[in-house]
């Protein structure tokens, strides 16, 4: 008799209704009213966007890859005519799969910029130095996620890649060998090292991934978002009774606890919803546009099936490990590789992910912290003219 | 023919011609170099000046001053090239450049048009300076503009000089030759350079007045100070990459003209080549001996870590430098049947060998640069320093450190010219007689290709 008497009230009625029901039971109208309308810095807020934009980004990776294991076949011999089958007979098998390509491509640059940003601003200060180490991590992830993505395919781009990247390891002292082994299945790029990248790329890595952005975002809601210095400057000649007055009102998530006081509300807060928000949607739409324009453009390449016997074939890198590349060819000898390759590169990404635990200055302002900035805009720098040689070097082979 | 049209009144000498295209290439680069650098640095404090208006007269000051040396080197500086062409290279090296112009055509006429546009913009700038005080961003966007145009000459002579040391095995696309592989390399070691090289000058003429100041108008001195420092920033900020971007274009050689490569590395250029590691160091050294002084005249803090930085860049050189044989080429080591470590009898010496040892102290070199760079900023971030109490010694340092900038310079020049021995264009055209080698025949370099 309920469930009639349900049936029988008007539509809107009953999805209200319906709506109280699951309400009463998840608590969805406070959760929604605490995600929506939570405070963000005023000044910036674009600038922000790039974080929601990265979400976006992942989300759009994870539905295109779910597409693609639709089709992809992860055995040595099959790999290659499943992606054929998929880029020439499945009617939107190609567009999905340049999708996927050029979702990776505009990620990496995404949260690239994301970084810098949060780098210049110093949002990694105390409290939120575990939402940049998280971040760092991510990055990592999705390096991770690009390279043995790469591999996949099979064709003999994909396949001395694989070769490439697997011996990396073998530079390292003492474990070196062992890992290589391991990632490979035997002495040699085969069967197993195909099962295995397989298993890393859609397993391993997407739960370490899907795990830390939920860290991430807890961190975030937890802290605010920093913004950046501007929106913390003082205007009058009080500027003691400016900053309590600004943490007195500050409205939730700030004032930021164990941080400064002139650091713990910004001057001025605009509602997630709508302000916020109607800037990441439009970064996003416009993101995902470009890539949905590129893969229909440009596609995904595939070359020819693998061919481990070849001595013509030279292998490139993708875009994004040109420098590293580059690298390896200006640290050409075992020794070196170590010293150059593994070890500034190691030393780099280590020095990047703590950072915050590094930077021990009080100021946030980039001009006032050159202790950092320097050598952040000289690292940035060399990654960028290592990219530029690199595909100097590759257009002259 | 008739006998009066016989050319005999032009040298025919090698040795002679190849002195004239050194003293004048030598001269314009020195020049044109610091042309391109220094429409950057006047760029850079345009904008500052613009961001600071009425907080800071002095980055206003130095792009006035910039500009106006820019219009005067530049007016004694376009003369050089016109002798260049005219009677340099049609009177002396005739086949050579006409092959030449004929190859790279389009960029000699892309080259005229910026050059054309260039003395447009400058002449613009420097005329109506003070008018344009009223439309400043009007003046920013011409003196970008200058920026860019100057850019896209050294873009385009980059790609005569690349081509003449790595023609992609005479490739006669146009995509080839301009994106030939040292080009990139080439305009990126460039790029950078031409800003420290600007950095170091405007550091040395603005030591010169500061010594003049001290001595005549003291009410002048804080701005000159001033402005050593903020040149001396560029000069040793951005050398800090050289070291990588020099190795990286020395690689494209290696692939691409390995005889080149082998002239420069064990041949009859390798000791040239220590000395321009020589100087390298030098120029760091310098650069951090001038921010410790400058550091300790203001009593600021940061004296001792650039002390250790000193040390650290004086034993990085040492090592750099240290040359791999006791003998003048490696040729001369295998002939003499004495390739073998000097403790064993031998000529060679393992400690001094390019890899690894020369490219981790290059590395040290870098890192310690960066640091002392970074120490310095930090006293400055923190207003630690005064201006107008540097030392007078501390000024003839900087002084010093344009020399070496300069004699670097040259020295690269030689070694890049020199390199290509016994070709103009390599593996394409001779320097003796200037021929064009014919590849179904044996040539001077076919073994080496």
């Amino acid at each position: 008799m309920a469930v009639l008497r349900f049936l029988a009230r008007p539509l809107s009625r009953r999805l209200r209704s319906g709506y109280g029901w699951v309400d009463e039971r998840a608590g969805t109208t406070s959760m929604l009213h605490k995600g929506l309308y939570e405070a963000v810095p005023k000044r910036g807020g674009w600038a922000y966007a790039l974080g929601s934009a990265t979400l976006a980004l992942i989300l759009l990776q994870l539905f295109t890859g779910i597409f693609l294991l639709l089709d992809y076949v992860p055995s040595f011999s099959q790999a290659y005519d499943s992606l054929h089958y998929l880029e020439t007979s499945d009617r939107f098998g190609a567009w999905v799969r340049g999708m996927h390509l050029w979702g990776a491509y505009v990620l990496i640059l995404v949260i690239g910029l994301h970084m810098l940003r949060t780098f210049l601003s110093a949002s990694y200060k105390r409290p939120r130095e575990l939402n940049w180490v998280s971040g760092a991590v991510l990055f990592f992830l999705t390096l991770g996620l690009a390279i043995t993505g790469a591999m996949l395919p099979m064709d003999n781009a994909g396949y001395w890649t694989a070769v490439v990247v697997t011996n990396i390891p073998h530079y390292l002292p003492f474990i070196g060998d062992g890992i290589r082994s391991l990632w490979r299945g035997s002495d040699f790029v085969g069967p197993v090292t195909l099962t295995r990248t397989f298993g890393i790329h859609i397993w391993v890595l997407p739960f370490l991934l899907f795990a830390l952005i939920g860290g991430h975002l807890m961190l975030l809601r937890r802290h605010g978002e920093f913004g950046s210095w501007v929106n913390y400057q003082t205007d009058t000649d009080d500027p003691e009774r400016e900053i309590t007055e600004r943490i007195l009102r500050a409205e939730p998530p700030y004032p930021t606890k164990r941080t400064g006081r002139r650091w713990a509300a910004p001057r001025d807060t605009v509602d997630f919803f709508p302000d916020q928000i109607f800037k990441d949607i439009v970064i996003s739409v416009v993101l995902i546009a470009v890539i949905f324009v590129m893969s229909y453009v440009a596609g995904a390449p595939l070359d020819e099936r693998a061919d481990p016997a070849t001595l013509t074939y030279v292998p490139t890198p993708e875009w994004f490990y040109l420098p590293l590349d580059q690298m390896l060819l200006l640290y050409p000898s075992g020794y070196l590789i170590l010293v150059g390759g593994l070890g500034l590169v190691g030393i780099g990404a280590l020095m990047l992910t703590l950072l915050p635990f590094l930077d021990r200055s009080h100021a946030r302002a980039p001009l006032r912290r050159p202790e950092v900035i320097i050598p952040g805009l000289f690292l940035a720098l060399v990654v960028v003219i290592l990219a530029v040689l690199g595909a100097n070097r590759l257009f002259n082979l | 023919m008739s006998h009066a049209l016989v050319a005999d009144a032009v040298p025919q000498s090698v040795l002679g011609n190849s002195l004239w295209v050194a003293i004048i290439a030598s001269l314009h680069i020195q020049i044109a170099t610091f042309l391109t650098g220094a429409s950057t640095l006047t760029v850079v404090s345009e904008g500052i000046a613009m961001l600071r208006e009425g907080h800071d007269q002095r980055h206003g000051r130095l792009a006035h001053g910039l500009l106006r040396s820019m219009a005067y080197t530049f007016s004694f500086d376009a003369a050089i090239p016109i002798f260049w062409v005219l009677f340099v290279f049609l009177g002396l090296w005739g086949t050579f450049f006409i092959a030449l112009t004929r190859i790279t055509f389009w960029v000699f006429i892309f080259e005229a048009g910026l050059f054309l546009a260039e003395v447009i913009l400058l002449y613009t700038l420097y005329a109506n300076w003070d008018r344009l005080t009223a439309y400043r961003r009007a003046r920013l966007g011409l003196l970008v503009l200058l920026n860019l145009v100057l850019f896209w000459q050294m873009f385009f002579i980059d790609v005569v000089a690349s081509y003449m040391l790595t023609p992609n095995g005479g490739d006669r696309s146009q995509l080839a030759q301009i994106l030939n592989p040292t080009d990139i390399p080439l305009d990126v070691h460039r790029l950078i350079g031409n800003i420290a090289w600007a950095g170091a000058v405007t550091a040395a003429f603005a030591a010169v007045r500061y010594l003049r100041a001290l001595r005549r108008a003291p009410e002048d001195a804080p701005f000159y100070d001033w402005v050593v420092q903020w040149g001396v920033l560029f000069a040793i900020g951005f050398t800090i990459l050289q070291p990588w971007v020099g190795y990286s274009y020395a690689k494209e050689v290696q692939l691409h003209a390995y005889g080149a490569w082998y002239t420069m590395m064990f041949g009859e250029l390798s000791n040239v080549f220590l000395l321009q590691i020589t100087l390298l160091g030098l120029i760091f050294i310098l650069a951090t001996l001038y921010l410790l002084r400058r550091l300790r005249a203001s009593g600021a803090s940061g004296v001792r870590s650039l002390r250790i930085a000193l040390g650290l860049e004086i034993v990085a050189t040492l090592l750099a430098a240290m040359p791999s044989r006791f003998a003048w080429t490696q040729g001369d080591v295998t002939a003499r049947h004495l390739d073998r470590p000097f403790w064993q009898g031998g000529l060679e010496n393992p400690v001094g060998t390019m890899i690894p040892n020369k490219i981790i102290a290059l590395l040290a070199l870098m890192a310690a640069s960066l640091w002392a760079l970074t120490v310095y900023l930090k006293a400055l971030s923190r207003d630690q320093l005064r201006w107008g109490d540097a030392t007078r010694r501390s000024a003839r340092g900087v002084i010093a450190l344009a020399v070496v900038v300069s004699m670097m310079m040259a020295t690269m020049g030689v070694i890049r010219e020199h390199s290509r021995h016994p070709y103009l264009i390599y593996g394409e055209m001779t320097i003796e007689g200037q021929h064009v080698v014919d590849h179904a025949q044996p040539s001077p370099g076919a073994t080496q290709r």
